[in-house]
């Protein structure tokens, strides 16, 4: 079997990587005690998959992550004694049993919301958002490991709107096939709106969802 | 004055390298409402927070201090320069990782001072902080700066920026320390009383109750003490039965890579091999082992408290702990399910490894490191590390069977009494090794033979028989690494690795400095000197500059061969070890005499003066 869990990443913690969030994971479920399973080899490691690595500087609400168990554990049992091994900064909210055959979160996934704190600026940026949306196309530099690359990002939207005076909440594309990072959609939105430079922000992605928008960890 | 805003500090944080070193909540950090403490720590380790958490004495310390429910220990660390400039250009206080309390908020700022090359940062935490530089310009409202560890043994060139130093074993005189200061507070003691106060802990010595007089030749006249408080001997504190002594029971798991990211436990202290050229080995004394029970008992409590992924049995010299091949087998055993590995730092040549290796390697193989030391038999003997070529071909040759194939040589130069012989021979141990591989077949060994030797030059210090004896200059120190690149480089599959010598040069001023050091290590942080410990930042000319300035010559404290009477800054610290017994190493070094081991039978190094801490 293995579980599907939804997490936390606090703020206070949206600087570690994934790379060491990852680590952080796979020591509490050592401390936890709990039947995880380890790779083969000469040098194992503790088997875990995350949903969709989170940047750094982002926090996050409903991260999602599964872990192979070798043996049966009720869904309280493993999320009262993965809670007691984590730190406060990285809850574990919930936690559901399925199948070994279940396919991969990472292979369900479709697209992310993300919620932007905006720390100036904010007022030209909600006046920005109808006219930002109304356009057919969107053209944005993305930036890649092999270079940069012009990519219409409008089709990758599938929400945006102000959620408050200082933010932004934003729906966009999140698969193999297709995504749009939120730094990106800030920057297009940014020089939309006419500004020079863009304001700081601090992003949190909310949630994760497959096909037609279902959530990630209901599916 | 310097604020501190939490929110500002996040602004920083979006823009700092690898902001996770500031950010906390870590597991295991221990969270106490900071303004209910009847004494607050701060603990720095003043190098970078990766160097810093890797550091065993602050884990235990901390661990002490907040089993106290009167009591609360944060950490600190030096931040990496783009934080600290950072700080600086917004007026923003340095602050405790755990509760992001402005470091001068705190009643004592305590400082472990693991090596030389970290002085610079600790006036840089302190300029910070906005605590006053010098000792003598805090107010009451200023936290006690305290400094502990090896360095404390010459704790001279800091003397005018630290309240208090603590010699020697930390666990019980730590305690004594912070329930003085705790009491004071509560009897509202001036800051100067409450340094009286301390001053009368064993172990404890206030610089500013001494005064230090100079012959006209640069040399020290007298160190006398200049207040009632003050005791003309410092004698250092020794915890007598370390099994018994706390140890943590958790760790602190640092979200981002720490130098040093695993469990550890520290199977015993001191050792009694007596190299020439080992300050921890003085320093140390007496060896005390921890039993297999305790540290069974610790290994469990760290494997599930941790999560680690492995574990480190930790001593000056591990393969002389009474019983390693049990403890070895009884931990891989009982984690082989868990995927804990175990390494085993600090081998020496001549222990029985082989058993301990084979256990080792059940589970992970990293490489292994082996200290020669020198390059010659005559050499070895000179610097009384007992081992031989035999030692070194057996060890080896196991590990090679065994399927190890990296592995690490390290050798000092500069040595006394060191010749072009002894160059020599370090190209010869290196071709040994390298044979002793191909010597065992090809299905036998594991491929890839990686031998790197590495040669660190000597730096000579207090309270080691070589304390009086100058260190090569930094010509005779380039000719000699120039001389084992040509001997190194000629033999193919070694590589090499050597130090700045400048930066042994400063070590060793520091390491026998007097209080005139402390204007030189002053004018160097104003010139731009910190974190000299890392290439990339240390700056020679900052230094050169600021030993002119000061009129200062480093050749005074690095390369002058001291006299059988002078008076050594150190002369008032009782380290255990006697000035007799180190004159007396240092007459059978200069005739390549060999003292065995002190179990073999007492070597009379002054430790049985001290009551029931020294195994007759």
């Amino acid at each position: 079997m293995k579980m599907l869990v939804v997490f936390e990443k606090f703020p206070r913690i949206r600087h570690i990587g994934h790379l060491d969030l990852m680590r952080a994971m796979q020591r509490a479920l050592r401390r936890s005690g709990l039947p995880v399973k380890f790779s083969q080899g000469f040098n194992p490691h503790l088997l875990l998959t995350f949903a969709a690595p989170l940047s750094v500087g982002m926090a996050g609400k409903r991260e999602i992550m599964e872990v192979p168990l070798g043996s049966d554990v009720t869904e309280a049992e493993f999320l009262e004694k993965i809670n007691a091994a984590l730190p406060p900064e990285l809850p574990c909210l919930s936690a559901r049993i399925v199948d070994d055959k279940h396919p991969a979160s990472m292979a369900s996934l479709y697209a992310a919301a993300y919620e932007i704190a905006i720390d100036s600026e904010a007022e030209a940026l909600r006046n920005a958002i109808p006219s930002f949306l109304a356009q057919e196309s969107i053209i944005a530099l993305r930036k890649t490991k092999s270079g940069e690359k012009m990519v219409d990002i409008r089709p990758m939207i599938f929400e945006l709107k102000a959620s408050g005076d200082n933010t932004i909440r934003c729906t966009l594309a999140l698969s193999e096939a297709a995504t749009c990072k939120p730094d990106l959609l800030m920057d297009a939105l940014c020089a939309h709106a006419g500004l020079a430079a863009r304001p700081r922000t601090i992003i949190t992605r909310l949630q994760m969802y497959g096909k037609d928008l279902i959530p990630l960890e209901m599916l | 004055m310097k604020e501190f805003s939490e929110s500002k500090l996040e602004i920083l944080l979006d823009t700092a390298l690898k902001p996770a070193r500031y950010t906390g909540g870590e597991m295991n950090a221990v969270i106490k409402p900071f303004d209910q403490a009847d004494v607050s720590f701060a603990f720095c380790f003043p190098d970078s927070y990766e160097v810093g958490m890797s550091h065993l004495g602050i884990k235990i310390l901390y661990h002490i201090i907040n089993k106290q429910p009167w009591a609360l220990c944060e950490r600190v660390y030096m931040p990496w320069p783009d934080m600290a400039d950072a700080l600086r250009r917004e007026n923003l206080s340095l602050f405790s990782i755990e509760s992001r309390t402005p470091i001068r908020k705190f009643d004592i700022l305590g400082f472990t001072l693991q090596y030389e090359m970290c002085y610079t940062n600790i006036l840089e935490v302190l300029d910070l902080s906005d605590i006053p530089l010098h000792s003598c310009d805090r107010t009451q409202d200023d936290p006690i700066v305290m400094a502990g560890g090896p360095c404390a043994y010459n704790p001279e060139p800091l003397a005018p920026f630290i309240d208090v130093f603590q010699i020697g074993d930390g666990e019980e005189m730590m305690l004594d320390a912070i329930d003085c200061v705790r009491k004071c507070k509560a009897e509202g003691k001036s800051r100067l009383d409450t340094l009286r106060a301390l001053a009368g802990i064993e172990g404890i010595y206030v610089p500013a109750f001494y005064e230090a007089a100079y012959h006209e030749d640069g040399t020290l006249k007298s160190f006398t003490p200049i207040d009632q408080a003050a005791s003309p001997i410092v004698r250092k504190r020794i915890v007598k039965d370390l099994d018994k002594a706390d140890y943590p029971d958790s760790f602190i798991v640092p979200y981002t890579e720490a130098i040093q990211d695993r469990s550890v436990l520290e199977i015993m202290r001191g050792c009694t091999k007596g190299c020439r050229f080992c300050q921890a080995g003085m320093l140390y004394r007496p060896v005390r082992e921890r039993s297999l029970e305790t540290l069974l008992k610790q290994a469990d409590q760290l494997v599930n408290s941790t999560g680690y992924e492995e574990i480190s049995l930790s001593s000056l010299s591990s393969g002389d702990y009474s019983q390693l091949t049990e403890l070895c087998c009884e931990l891989t055993q009982r984690y082989a399910d868990k995927k804990v590995s175990l390494s085993l730092p600090s081998m020496r040549l001549d222990s029985v490894v082989k058993q301990s290796l084979e256990e080792l390697q059940k589970v992970r193989k990293a490489g292994l490191t082996l200290a020669p030391e020198a390059g010659t038999q005559r050499l070895r003997d000179v610097i009384n590390k007992g081992v031989t070529e035999d030692d070194l071909v057996r060890a080896v040759t196991d590990a090679f069977q065994s399927g190890w194939s990296t592995v690490k040589l390290y050798f000092m130069i500069g040595l006394p009494t060191e010749t072009d012989e002894d160059l020599a021979g370090i190209g010869h141990v290196a071709k040994t090794v390298m044979n002793c591989y191909f010597t065992v077949p090809k299905g036998m060994r594991a491929r890839g033979l990686r031998v790197t030797a590495s040669a660190s030059t000597f730096v000579p210090k207090p309270f080691t028989p070589f304390q009086w004896q100058p260190q090569d200059t930094l010509p005779q120190i380039r000719e000699k690494q120039a001389k084992l690149k040509d001997i190194l480089y000629a033999i193919k599959g070694v590589n090499f690795n050597w130090h700045d010598p400048e930066l042994s040069m400063l070590e060793a001023c520091f390491a026998r400095g007097d209080r005139r050091m402390a204007d030189v290590l002053e004018a160097a942080w104003k010139n731009g000197c910190r974190m000299d410990g890392w290439t990339e930042f240390f700056n020679y000319e900052g230094w050169t500059k600021a030993f002119a300035d000061c009129n200062v010559d480093p050749a005074f404290y690095a390369n002058r061969q001291r006299g059988e009477d002078e008076l050594l800054p150190w002369d008032f610290i009782d380290a255990g070890v006697t000035r007799a017994f180190l004159w007396r190493e240092w007459q059978r070094a200069q005739r390549a005499e060999v003292t065995p081991d002190c179990r073999k039978g007492c070597q009379g190094c002054g430790l049985q003066r001290f009551e029931g801490v020294c195994r007759k």
